[in-house]
């Protein structure tokens, strides 16, 4: 009796485990929508016609894509409070682990989603918009009612792929302590001295959770297919 | 321009009432793209109910003037008048649109109707969507009101039965003639239509002049760029001959066709 219950505690790591292969779908789930509206905002300002616009979202996007993630995780949270208290003496900028990984994400990503959206806004035809404008439709209509919703289907299939990709990428914020999959699967290999078990187990976790986000996005890649939709190669990972 | 031209309508003075008042006037169009002239101050006239065809070679700006007519392309100097009240003016290239005149771009492009080349159907929406979203979010007509107005436009082209499909299985007279019921549903004052078969082969041709030849039939007011002369000859109360971003001769079919008023439409009607 005594020994089933004292296996059974011993067991408990197992469940704890699992338990943490929420939070790269946690992680992803708010980064990502995040990122393709900030992605859209950027793709915006940089089809905008005036410089002021423009410019910024080039600067932000270059940046962003030619430096590490986990060096931006660092920056950001380590290097912003830094910034809070000199410029305004108080920790406003200070940000716990879990946002931070959060934001971090997102703006990581959002430059990438960037990219996919303008290129699925120039992939549709231009006859579209002036055929919705000679319906009478002002151009905000002709944006939204006919212009993104085309752009829309051409962009799914690719953040999708890299929506897979930031499900691994979340792991990166376990450097600033997020408690997510791969730093529990740490905790418990130290405690129970069982590392490289822990390290298999937590890329077994992660490799089903990117299959099933891969099936999932095939799925609707292939209801978006029957409705014609177009292709379109680009995305994070297959530059 | 030939001095036995038949009499054109004055400018100057015009009737208030009956069928001789210009629906559509443009004065002096001119337009280019940079440096490079593409339309040289166009004048034209058209009468409600009036079917004018465009004749022209390739690149004497056929395309541009139709759409300066309802300002997908801005034009730098003249004016066009819709029922004798000024609807667009010409703007220097350098000039941005005003809020007032892109909401005077709108309200010209509803009165407007335009038909495409290559269709432009927007291929996320079915058919019986693209024909009602006019309605519904230009106009704002209730859902059902909208679909009553695509119902009878549909039926009009011969197409009622095609409303639950997705326009890129249609074929593309099929698609065509869904392109004018969606620019029918808007109730334009005029329609316009650049190179509306260019893209298809005989026989889908036939079934959009079908629906064309109705549409004068029923009195609808219509520009047309074409390149098939059998079609313009038949359909035309007047052909306009274009050349070099002018309006080189203006008269009935049989004057344009057969008396050639001008060298370059005796060129142009050869090479043909
Ligand atoms: N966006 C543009 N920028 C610069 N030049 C242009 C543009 N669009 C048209 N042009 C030029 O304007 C001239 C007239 O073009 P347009 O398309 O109106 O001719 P068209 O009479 O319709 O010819 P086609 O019979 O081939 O359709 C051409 O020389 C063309 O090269
Ligand atoms: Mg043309």
């Amino acid at each position: 009796m005594e020994s089933i219950r004292e296996y059974l505690v011993e067991q408990i790591f197992i469940w704890k485990l699992l338990a943490a292969a929420r939070y790269p779908l946690y992680l992803t789930a708010l980064a990502m929508p995040l990122a393709v509206v900030f992605g859209l905002v950027l793709a915006a300002m940089r089809r905008a016609k005036t410089r002021f616009l423009s410019w910024p979202a080039v600067f932000y996007v270059e940046v962003v894509r030619g430096t590490p993630l986990l060096v931006q995780i660092f920056l950001v949270y380590f290097a912003l409070p830094k910034l809070g208290h000199l410029l305004f003496n108080s920790d406003i900028l200070t940000i716990g682990p879990f946002p931070c990984g959060v934001l971090c994400l997102a703006g990581n990503y959002a430059a990438y989603e960037s990219e996919i959206l303008r290129a699925g806004l120039d992939a549709v035809d231009k006859g579209q918009r002036e055929a919705a404008l000679s319906l009478g439709m002002s151009e905000r209509q002709a944006f939204g009612y006919v212009i993104l919703p085309q752009a829309f289907r051409i962009v799914i299939p690719p953040i999708v792929n890299d929506m897979v990709a930031m499900l691994k990428d979340t792991c990166l914020v376990s450097a600033i302590g997020v408690r997510e999959l791969l730093k529990t699967a740490e905790n418990i290999g130290r405690e129970k001295a069982n590392l490289s078990e822990m390290y298999m187990a937590a890329s077994i976790l992660y490799m089903l959770l990117s299959l099933g986000c891969y099936f999932l996005g095939k799925w609707v890649e292939k209801k978006l297919k029957a409705k014609g939709g177009q292709e379109l190669p680009a995305g994070k990972f297959e530059h | 321009m030939s001095a036995e031209q038949p009499p054109r309508p004055p400018t100057a003075k015009l009737p208030a009432e009956g069928g001789a008042a210009p629906l559509m006037e443009v004065e002096g169009l001119k337009k280019s793209y940079g440096p490079k002239v593409v339309l040289r101050g166009v004048d034209m006239q058209v009468t409600r109910g009036e079917v004018v065809t465009i004749l022209g070679p390739n690149g004497c700006g056929k395309s541009t003037f139709l759409r300066c007519l309802n300002l997908l392309e801005q034009y730098q100097d003249g004016v066009v008048k819709l029922k004798g009240e000024v609807v667009s003016r010409g703007r220097p290239e350098d000039r941005k649109a005003t809020e007032e005149e892109q909401a005077a771009a709108q309200a010209l492009r509803l009165r407007v109707g335009m038909v495409f080349q290559r269709f432009n159907l927007f291929p996320h929406m079915t058919v019986l969507e693209n024909v009602m979203v006019g309605p519904k979010k230009v106009l704002l007509r209730s859902h059902s009101e909208a679909y009553d107005v695509a119902e009878r436009m549909l039926s009009k082209v011969g197409l009622w039965e095609k409303h639950p499909c997705d326009p890129l299985t249609l074929s593309g007279g099929q698609q065509q003639r869904v392109a004018i019921a969606r620019a029918l549903a808007m109730n334009p004052d005029v329609m316009l239509f650049d190179e509306a078969t260019s893209a298809l082969d005989p026989v889908m041709t036939r079934d959009v002049f079908g629906v064309v030849r109705e549409l004068a039939a029923e009195g609808m007011t219509m520009i047309l760029v074409t390149h098939d002369m059998d079609f313009a000859r038949d359909i035309s109360d007047r052909t306009v001959f274009m050349e070099e971003g002018v309006v080189a001769a203006v008269g009935t079919p049989e004057y344009i066709f057969d008396q050639r008023p001008v060298p370059g439409i005796q060129k142009f009607l050869q090479r043909g």
